[in-house]
């Protein structure tokens, strides 16, 4: 069989050649083993430089948002990649016409700070996937290890490893293995109100506002953000704990029904915040009163958030 | 710089005794871009306005903020005032001092704080207000009733007598409603159909009247002046225009099922006219339970009608009209006894509610008006009626008295005994409550001509004994228990409201009360009214009522839809929505929670980089929008922002009170 990555290139290729594509958005591998960047190649002669490797993690589809496109850019998604992409599709941010989709069925990705945890970092080269296993490449001979001890934990617990909306699929769909979704939720539900306002203030307090957390989510796609306007000016620039509590319930609340639970806020951010929880503690919630909704994965359903029902719980009987 | 002018109210002593005025006004003169601050006994008089007027022109105030009671008050007093000085009244703003500080507070010095935080919040927002202009919208010059019973009728003769063309829309074959039911009327006696059938035969007459019997208000959009409703026609399988009312067809159709007219006591055919004097006089086909629909067999009454006017294919029919104003005046209906097996209701044939004993007497009733036992069709000696059966009852019925119960169960009494002078009339009772003209005489002489026996007391237990019903209970004023032997027993339901009333609530856009009453925009100033603008109540589905009431009420509601039928135009709230496109993203969340279909989505078209671009965007229509702001706080970019209340202004209150 074919590797993925090489036919990751053959489409990309194609799609630039053919001119059904003005653009593909893809990997590219940078200097260090744990990079995999964006890539944006507008030349079929540029594709080979293109990857698939355990570290294409970014989601690509956000890319779609600064692009404006005469004919079609195509562009690779994995499993929660897809969710991201219709829950923009459904907020009107992209034009389902004009991008063409390669689905990419992924068992998970490699998280480079369990490489490093397990003493592997040092001096290496080069990380392949081959199977279930993972090499190691160095100056000196290499070293192999099972792939999945070194996978992100969002991958672990994930629920779509196969894209749900794709023009063509690219290799075999993966199983996925059913996990206890909101376990983490559901340990804070229980922990005594203080001790939940000092874990999220202790948290909150290392944020550095740099909000890449925001840049990165999928549900985060206005045009421009309102902390990042002036007039009214939301929120203080002052580095007070109360101003950045104010700017992550208020990111909460604004992808609250509409986070589809990939996990990227949490991955990305450089003091290591768990978001997801947070976002997780909406869904679960929202689950509960208004019945399973999974945002991103089910475009025909309607949000709860935006529907009023009758029968919905929160209506009071009689009024 | 603004030039803010302040004016504190004392509102006599309803602030100033709670509220340090001269403290007030003074830290008030000292709040950023206030250059005056005063204070006056009365601000809402002659004198008080006039104050704020010389101030404003004096101190070329640009923005006034009146400290006072709630703007729902006197806000628009002190537009008024703001306007005849020159100033754009949206450029007033009201501290609410009294009910959110004087009235709520004790404290003198707190109270004090909290009145100064409020105008310090109230100049906060002043400071950002900007002109607003009103525009004239126009007013569709047609009412809609909605419930035909005797509340609707007599709105619907109101208003058309008036000049006004109206639709009537009643949800079962014929107006006339709960009325058409009764026998006689409290407190005179005259004959319910003698006295309500003129009015039901002069709606079908009337020029201005258009009649939807066996119709439904599906859908209302719009807004006061411009309501836009969906009704839907049900079938009713029989020609409208063809039809005599010959009655062939209910002769020989073979379907019976029990008639919801006669509350069931007696079978009706499967095309019907509920009553002899329905209005119209045409029969409908319920389909539910025709043979023809249910088997696709028979065919019998097509057969029949000479006049060719039965038609099993006609279709429910759908009509969209624009109205200026609505009257709701849908009725009510009686307890469910469910809960109440202590008096063997539904057990035992005799025991009856006082809906079907209003059957039993009269005379195009199951028993021709000859008030026979249910069971063996024999005329009653002994009969109890109990009062109150779920109402005043918080645990099983409705806290509240049902209000007309005494009164009909003296009728029923009354009636009673001129059917059998030997009959015995025993009234169980918690309360007489006998408030009304000559509705007192009327329970005395229930009393004292026609011998009822009033007990006060409570019935515990009726027990089927044989062919008569043994009545246990307790004469509270004797102290003693208390055994009849009943041939019949009459339980008071509770008056409730129409189980669907939240749904047509939601439908409308206007609140219920806790029982599912509609409720009036104010208790006692404006008790036809509902809060939704260009909405009136008549009748039992605001809350209990007799028909003197249902009919008072009813053209009171007509009174206030003439008043806003004969305006031309309205003003519009300029404090509506707007999007600014630049900041849209085209989620179109706004469109999906407004309540009033007032935003839509709009192509736009952009240059970005030299190529263009299309994109979505939401647009928000002024005349629909009605600054509920329910898509402002759905935005997340904050692209909509109400006129009046932008995010701005609302920023500027919460730093105001909070820093
Ligand atoms: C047993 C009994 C005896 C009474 N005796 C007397 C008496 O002697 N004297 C007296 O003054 N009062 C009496 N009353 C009270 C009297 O019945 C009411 O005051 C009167 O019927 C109220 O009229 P209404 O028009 O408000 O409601 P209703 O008579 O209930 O009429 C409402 C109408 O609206 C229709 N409707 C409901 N929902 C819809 C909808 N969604 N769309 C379209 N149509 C709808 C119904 O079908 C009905 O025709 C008695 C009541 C009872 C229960
Ligand atoms: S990514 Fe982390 S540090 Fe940056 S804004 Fe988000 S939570 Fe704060
Ligand atoms: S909610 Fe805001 S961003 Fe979304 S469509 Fe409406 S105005 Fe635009
Ligand atoms: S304020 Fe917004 S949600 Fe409310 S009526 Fe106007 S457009 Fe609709």
């Amino acid at each position: 069989m074919k590797q993925l990555s090489e036919i990751l290139k053959e489409v990309a290729f194609g799609s630039l050649s053919s001119g059904e594509a003005e653009m593909v958005i893809g990997w590219q591998k940078g200097p260090f083993w744990w990079q995999s960047f964006p890539a944006f190649i507008t030349d079929p002669g540029g594709t080979g430089s293109l990857i698939w490797d355990p570290f294409s993690v970014s989601n690509l589809s956000k890319y779609l948002l600064k692009e404006v496109p005469e004919k079609k850019i195509a562009l690779f998604l994995k499993g929660c990649d897809a969710l991201g992409f219709n829950q923009m599709l459904r907020d009107g941010r992209v034009d389902r016409e004009k991008v063409l989709l390669f689905g990419i069925p992924c068992d998970g990705l490699v998280d480079p700070a369990r490489v490093e945890a397990a003493g592997l970092s040092k001096g290496l080269l080069q990380v392949k996937k081959e199977q279930e296993e993972l090499i190691f490449y160095y100056k000196k001979g290499q070293r192999k290890a099972p792939a999945r001890d070194f996978y992100y934990a969002k991958c672990l617990s994930c629920r779509y490893p196969n894209p749900v909306i794709y023009d063509q699929m690219l290799g075999e769909a993966v199983p996925c293995q059913p996990v206890e979704r909101f376990a983490d939720v559901s340990k804070l539900e229980t922990t005594p109100l203080e001790e939940r306002f000092s874990y999220w203030s202790r948290h909150f307090s290392r944020c550095i506002r740099c909000f890449a957390c925001r840049n990165v989510c999928p549900a985060c796609s206005c045009r421009e953000c309102i902390f990042d306007l002036a007039e009214p000016r939301w929120l203080g620039k002052a580095n007070e704990l109360s101003e950045t509590q104010f700017y992550h319930i208020t990111r909460a609340y604004h992808v609250a029904g509409r986070c589809v639970d990939c996990g990227e806020c949490a991955r990305i951010c450089p003091v290591g915040i768990p978001l997801a929880e947070l976002n997780r503690k909406f869904i679960k919630d929202i689950n509960e009163l208004y019945g399973e909704y999974d945002a991103g994965a089910d475009l025909d359903k309607e949000a709860p958030l935006l529907t009023f029902k009758t029968d919905d719980p929160d209506v009071s009987s009689g009024s | 710089m603004r030039r803010i002018g302040v004016f504190i109210c004392w509102c006599g002593t309803n602030i100033a005794n709670t509220v340090n005025i001269e403290g007030v006004t003074e830290a008030a003169g000292k709040m950023p871009s206030v250059i005056y601050a005063d204070n006056y006994k009365y601000m809402c008089s002659e004198i008080g306005q006039s104050m704020i007027k010389e101030a404003i022109i004096k101190e070329k105030l640009d923005r006034v903020v009146v400290a006072a009671c709630s703007p729902r008050m006197h806000e628009l007093t002190f537009f008024k005032t703001a306007a005849a000085a020159g100033l754009n009244p949206y450029l007033v703003e009201i501290a609410n001092i009294r009910e959110h500080c004087s009235w709520v507070h004790k404290d003198k010095q707190e109270a004090t704080g909290k009145a100064i935080a409020l105008i310090r919040t109230a100049v906060a927002k002043a400071a950002r207000n900007k002109e607003l202009w009103a525009t004239q919208i126009p007013v569709e010059c047609r009412a809609l009733v909605i419930g035909g019973g005797i509340g609707g009728i007599q709105a619907a003769l109101d208003i058309a007598d008036a000049g006004f063309e109206v639709d009537l829309v009643e949800r079962t074959p014929s107006i006339g409603g709960r009325m058409a039911q009764l026998d006689k009327t409290f407190p005179t006696l005259d004959c319910s159909a003698c006295i309500l059938t003129p009015k039901m035969v002069e709606v079908a007459s009337h020029h201005n009247i258009t009649l939807y019997t066996f119709s439904e208000v599906e859908k209302v959009d719009g807004f006061v002046g411009n309501f836009e409703a969906t009704i839907r026609k049900k079938a009713r399988s029989i020609d409208l225009e063809k039809c005599t009312g010959c009655g062939i067809c209910w002769e020989k159709c073979p379907s019976r099922v029990k008639s919801e007219f006669d509350e069931a006591l007696v079978m009706r055919k499967a095309v019907y006219v509920p009553f002899p004097q329905a209005v119209p006089n045409v029969p409908v086909i319920d389909r539910a339970s025709c043979r023809r629909f249910t088997r696709e067999k028979c065919g019998i009454c097509r057969k029949a009608c000479p006049a060719g006017a039965v038609n099993y294919d006609q279709e429910d029919e759908v009509l969209q009209k624009k109205y200026g104003a609505i009257v709701v005046a849908t009725g009510f209906d009686i307890l469910d006894l469910d809960d109440f097996g202590e008096f063997s209701y539904g057990k035992h044939p005799d025991v009856l509610t006082s809906l079907e004993f209003e059957r039993l007497v009269n005379s195009s009733g199951p028993t021709g008006g000859r008030l026979l036992r249910p069971s063996d069709q024999s005329p009653p000696k002994n009969v109890v009626f109990i009062q109150c059966v779920g109402s005043r009852d918080k645990s099983r019925g409705k806290p509240y008295c049902s209000k007309i119960c005494c009164m009909y169960s003296a009728k029923h009494a009354i009636l009673l005994r001129e059917k059998y002078p030997e009959a015995q009339a025993y009234v169980f009772y918690i309360d007489i409550r006998t408030a009304g003209k000559d509705f007192e005489e009327f329970h005395r002489r229930a009393v004292e001509e026609y011998g009822a026996l009033y007990l006060k007391g409570s019935v515990g237990k009726v027990f089927p004994d044989g062919d008569k019903l043994l009545v246990k209970g307790v004469d509270s004023l004797s102290g003693h228990a208390v055994e009849i032997e009943a041939d019949m027993v009459v339980l008071a339901a509770a008056i409730k409201a129409k189980s669907d009333a939240p749904q047509l609530a939601r439908l409308l856009g206007i609140s219920t009360d806790t029982h599912s009453f509609f409720t009036e925009a104010h208790p006692k100033l404006r008790p036809v009214e509902a809060h939704t603008a260009g909405i009136f109540l008549a009748g039992a589905c605001q809350g209990p009522k007799d028909i003197p009431e249902t009919v008072s009420q009813a053209s009171g509601a007509a009174a206030k839809a003439i008043i806003l039928l004969s305006k031309d135009n309205l003003l519009s709230n300029p404090c509506v929505s707007e999007v600014n496109e630049s900041l849209c993203t085209g989620c179109l969340s706004c469109i999906k929670v407004c309540p009033y279909g007032a935003v839509a989505e709009k192509t736009i078209e952009e240059k970005i980089h030299g190529k263009a671009l299309k994109r979505r965007v939401a647009e928000v229509n002024e005349a629909l929008c009605q600054g509920c702001g329910s898509c402002t706080v759905s935005c997340r970019p904050g692209a909509v922002n109400l006129k009046g209340f932008t995010n701005e202004q609302i920023m500027a209150e919460v730093d105001a009170i909070c820093l």
